[in-house]
């Protein structure tokens, strides 16, 4: 952070680059989800304006806030946390007294700023409520299925080897699914998204299983239940997540093993997705072609690697899809553990 | 010597339509005999065969029977027609007592609603005001009144008594505690506290001219407003508490006129608690002022700016290339579509319409008229015209607090293909509906709770004219809103629907023994049905009907 603050001062004569400040700290701290980094952006955003007004803030809020938007391929985390915080700063200015529109304008700006850093370091703690929440569904002897690289459910299940007594008395085990695209473009052959945790949760004594994803509904009779992360919560208590957790609740519920999901509330997003394909963003994944495309495209593209369809959109490592409600049987969030009808209960209580 | 005479000739007159022609021959010997001969009466009237024997001469005058059928209506002036005379009497009388039964069968028929469906008739009040009456004595009236319908049958053919009860079971059972006062036919009658502009817009709401929950909801303020503007306080009352009563009666009116809507209801409510809200000591004229105001902010706030916001945020519902059904016709959805229209969106609809009112011509030539592609069916062409279709759009009369949608009668039909497809493959089915047409009611099945509309509507042929301002559709397409202009058309075309009404087999339907028709008005639409709610608060899940309700109402 500190970095970022040198580098944007550094480029403070022309305007402040919100992009590269929300990428820097996404990199920087691999503990920082989608909307807190963009909450944090923000907070860093209106630090450097010399914004005197409210409405000039306000102002400076959507203009880069719409410009980030735009310029991420897949900002559905991230539009969560740029609506908490717009939703926040307009409830904290409609407040009456001397942080409302009455009052002096420094004084509230400085209030918003450290509230902002107050509320990203509540965000951050949130883990460690939904690991408190989480830790019962997890029962002794009990097998659970995941997939990806959600820190929530890795730090959920830590919680619960920790919890258990250590090695000696481990007394349930995982099923990981591991996705066969690496998750890093430059090299293919890496370890795909998840490995950290496999080897954590190994060296805490918990059995763990790698499965790839063909082998789900192989592997899911020997689960009892089944924890994913997810990128957003939308409006109607389904859920964005990582390309291949939409299959997964499918085949659970075929099953009819339970379907938890693991997500911070900040995660909540105003989005009513209907399905799959109504998502508000770009993503290539189903490609039709036929061979004279390819040769065409190998014309244009002088280099045709192995993974021949990288939309420039969103790389399909990153590419998500939607699970619809009906899949979830509940969230475990900070705020407790929800049904998915209750999401939208939450949500109208932050918005109204 | 007069008892005879009545117990022979009822009886004959009964049997004489189904028997062949020579029985009314019989009919006017014996109506002669009698005069001659009184004792032989009993017995001809019981077997007719003897007379026939016996009136060998009479055979000759029941030759030219057409001539002597009208005979006994002239030459039997004295005799014949006594019975007649009593018979009318009679008729008279049962005509009165039926009036009475049906009283008694409204509030009885609200009781063994009760009786039929405990869990929803505790769990919510039902909707015609009358409903309050039903004691649990009543019950018993109304079971009273079913058991005619199914002895009936076999005895059709015979006394007065009978010929009554047909006449009343034209109520279908399960619906009979819908059944309640007619609607209003003309103003008489109306008290003299009901407001000119209420009373004009009760017969609007009968007739369908105001058709439309949010339109009934807008008119009925507006009306109301004017009430509001011509009212004076009273000597030694104040407004807030005697203008409550005022418009009580025209509440009254309007609800005899067709039930109230939901959002009717709603509006009313706010208006009320706002009438009760006003200092007493504040002047009349600043009251009055401050009520209209009151009343053009939630026409405002709670309809016009809600369908604004409502279709342009369903509108970003609507894809390119997307064939969207709807289902008759939603100005919501109208107006979410002209939305999406406007926004350059290439799309298709497809209107399914349904008998008797059929709304969604208005809305197809809205649509067309705007320039956009659209295809027009009756509900029994559903499945096909879901076939090809990606979304489904549907307007609300109501949304129930158990997320169900209660809207006009076909929308659960239409909603169910979408979800239930044989392809396997899910339509999204979306609701557009403003908050004011939320309520706290649940609703588990459309029985209890429902509106039954006259059943002649279904007989006629032609819709009516009122809300199309077309006799039919495929004839011509003038614009619908000259209707003055276009009243010269109605005069002339009338003759043609009267005679396709004639000629409909069901014309007679009163009259016709085993059959009812059903006039619903409204169904419900499972939740599981609905995949989104598109309010004015935003974009809901069916289950969040019941919180967004709470939070609107608390504000």
């Amino acid at each position: 952070m500190a970095t970022t603050t040198e580098r944007t001062a550094a480029a403070s004569s022309k305007s402040f680059d919100i992009v590269a400040t929300y990428n820097e700290l996404l990199r920087s701290d691999p503990d920082l989800t989608m909307p807190i980094a963009a909450i944090e952006a923000l907070v860093l955003v209106l630090t450097h304006s010399p914004s005197s007004t409210i409405s000039e803030t306000l102002d400076l809020l959507e203009k880069s806030t719409a410009h980030l938007k735009k310029s991420i391929p897949n900002p559905i985390g991230l539009s969560a946390g740029t609506d908490l915080f717009q939703r926040y700063l307009i409830t904290t200015l409609q407040r009456p007294g001397q942080l409302g529109p009455a009052g002096d304008f420094k004084a509230i700006r400085t209030h918003l700023l450290s509230n902002g850093r107050l509320f990203i370091r509540r965000a951050k703690e949130s883990r460690e409520k939904i690991a408190a929440f989480g830790r019962g569904f997890i029962r002794d002897g009990c097998t659970v299925l995941t997939n990806g690289g959600s820190r929530a459910v890795a730090s959920l299940l830590q919680k619960a080897a920790d919890e258990e007594g250590g090695p000696s008395a481990v007394r349930f085990r995982v099923i990981y699914v591991l996705s066969s695209i690496s998750k890093n473009i430059e090299e293919p052959s890496g370890e795909p998204e998840g490995m950290e945790t496999v080897r954590t949760l190994r060296a805490k004594g918990v059995p763990v299983s790698t499965i790839p994803e063909s082998a789900v509904a192989y592997a899911l009779g020997k689960a009892d239940m089944v924890i994913v992360g997810a990128e957003g919560v939308v409006e109607n208590g389904g859920i964005v997540s990582r390309m291949g957790t939409y299959q997964i609740g499918l085949l659970a519920k075929a099953i009819g093993k339970p379907f938890y999901v693991v997500a911070e509330s900040h995660k909540f997003v105003r989005l009513y997705p209907l399905g799959q394909y109504d998502l508000p963003i770009e993503q290539r994944v189903v490609e039709f072609r036929s061979e004279d495309d390819i040769a065409e495209q190998g014309k244009q593209e002088s280099s045709v690697d192995a993974n021949g369809d990288k939309p420039i959109e969103l790389p399909l490592s990153d590419s998500v899809d939607f699970t619809p409600p009906h899949l979830i049987s509940a969230l475990i969030t900070d705020s407790g553990v929800l049904t998915p009808s209750a999401v939208s209960e939450e949500l109208i209580k932050i918005w109204f | 010597m007069a008892d005879p005479v009545d117990l022979a000739l009822p009886s004959s007159s009964a049997t004489a339509p189904a028997q062949p022609l020579p029985k009314p021959a019989t009919e006017n010997t014996p109506s002669q005999q009698t005069q001659n001969l009184p004792i032989r009466d009993s017995k001809t009237a019981k077997t007719p065969a003897p007379s026939d024997k016996q009136s060998g001469k009479a055979k000759d005058v029941s030759k030219p029977a057409p001539a002597s059928a009208d005979a006994p209506g002239a030459t039997g002036a004295d005799k014949p027609l006594t019975p007649a005379e009593l018979k009318k009497k009679a008729k008279a009388e049962k005509a009165a007592r039926r009036a009475k039964e049906k009283l008694d069968r409204e509030q009885g028929g609200a009781g063994t609603a009760g009786g039929l469906a405990p869990g929803g008739g505790q769990s919510r009040p039902p909707t015609a005001p009358k409903k309050d009456a039903a004691g649990g004595g009543a019950s018993q009236k109304g079971q009273k009144a079913v058991p005619p319908r199914r002895g009936s049958g076999p005895t059709g053919q015979t006394g007065a008594v009978e010929h009554k009860k047909k006449k009343e079971d034209k109520s279908v059972a399960v619906f009979g505690h819908l059944y309640g006062q007619q609607r209003r036919t003309t103003i008489a009658g109306a008290g003299k506290e009901v407001h000119p502009a209420v009373l004009a817009l009760g017969l609007q709401l009968r007739d369908y001219v105001v058709c439309g929950s949010s339109a009934r909801c807008v008119a009925t303020l507006l009306a109301f407003k004017r009430v509001v503007e011509s009212y004076t306080t009273p000597m030694g009352t104040s407004l807030a508490r005697h203008l409550t009563t005022h418009l009580s009666h025209q509440i009254t009116y309007l609800s005899t006129c067709r039930p109230l809507s939901i959002s009717q209801g709603n509006a009313i409510r706010a208006l009320k608690l706002s009438i009760a809200s006003v200092d007493p000591s504040t002047p009349e004229s600043a009251a009055k002022a401050t009520l209209c105001d009151f009343i053009d902010n939630f026409i405002r706030e709670k309809i016009t700016v809600a369908d604004q916001v409502i279709a342009g945020s369903a509108a970003q519902k609507v894809q390119d290339g997307d064939v969207i059904v709807t289902f008759a016709g939603s100005s919501i959805v109208k107006q979410t579509l002209l939305t999406a229209h406007k926004q350059g969106k290439r799309f298709r609809v497809s209107i399914i319409d349904s008998r008797p009112l059929f709304e969604g011509k208005k809305l197809a030539r809205a649509l067309a008229n705007a320039g956009l592609d659209v295809q027009y069916s009756l509900v029994h062409g559903i499945s096909h015209a879901i076939k090809d279709a990606t979304k489904v759009f549907l307007g609300a009369h109501a949304m129930t607090s158990n997320g169900r949608l209660y809207s006009r009668v076909g929308t659960a039909l239409v909603a169910m293909s979408a979800k239930e497809r044989a392809g396997g493959v899910e339509v999204p089915v979306i609701v557009c509906c403003e908050t004011v047409k939320f309520t706290d009611r649940v609703a588990l099945d459309s029985i209890v709770v429902n509106e039954i509309a006259d059943a002649d509507e279904l007989v006629s042929a032609a819709p009516p004219q009122q809300v199309t301002g077309l006799t039919d559709p495929v004839t011509t397409t003038k614009p619908a809103d000259n209707k003055k202009g276009t009243s010269s058309a109605p005069t002339t075309d009338p003759s043609d629907s009267s005679l396709t009404a004639s000629s409909s087999p069901l014309t007679n339907w009163k009259d016709t023994p085993n059959l009812q028709l059903l006039n619903i008005m409204y169904d419900v639409t499972p939740a599981e049905y609905v995949d989104m709610v598109v309010t004015e608060m935003g974009s809901l899940p069916p289950s969040a009907v019941s919180i967004v309700h709470r939070m609107s109402t608390n504000m």
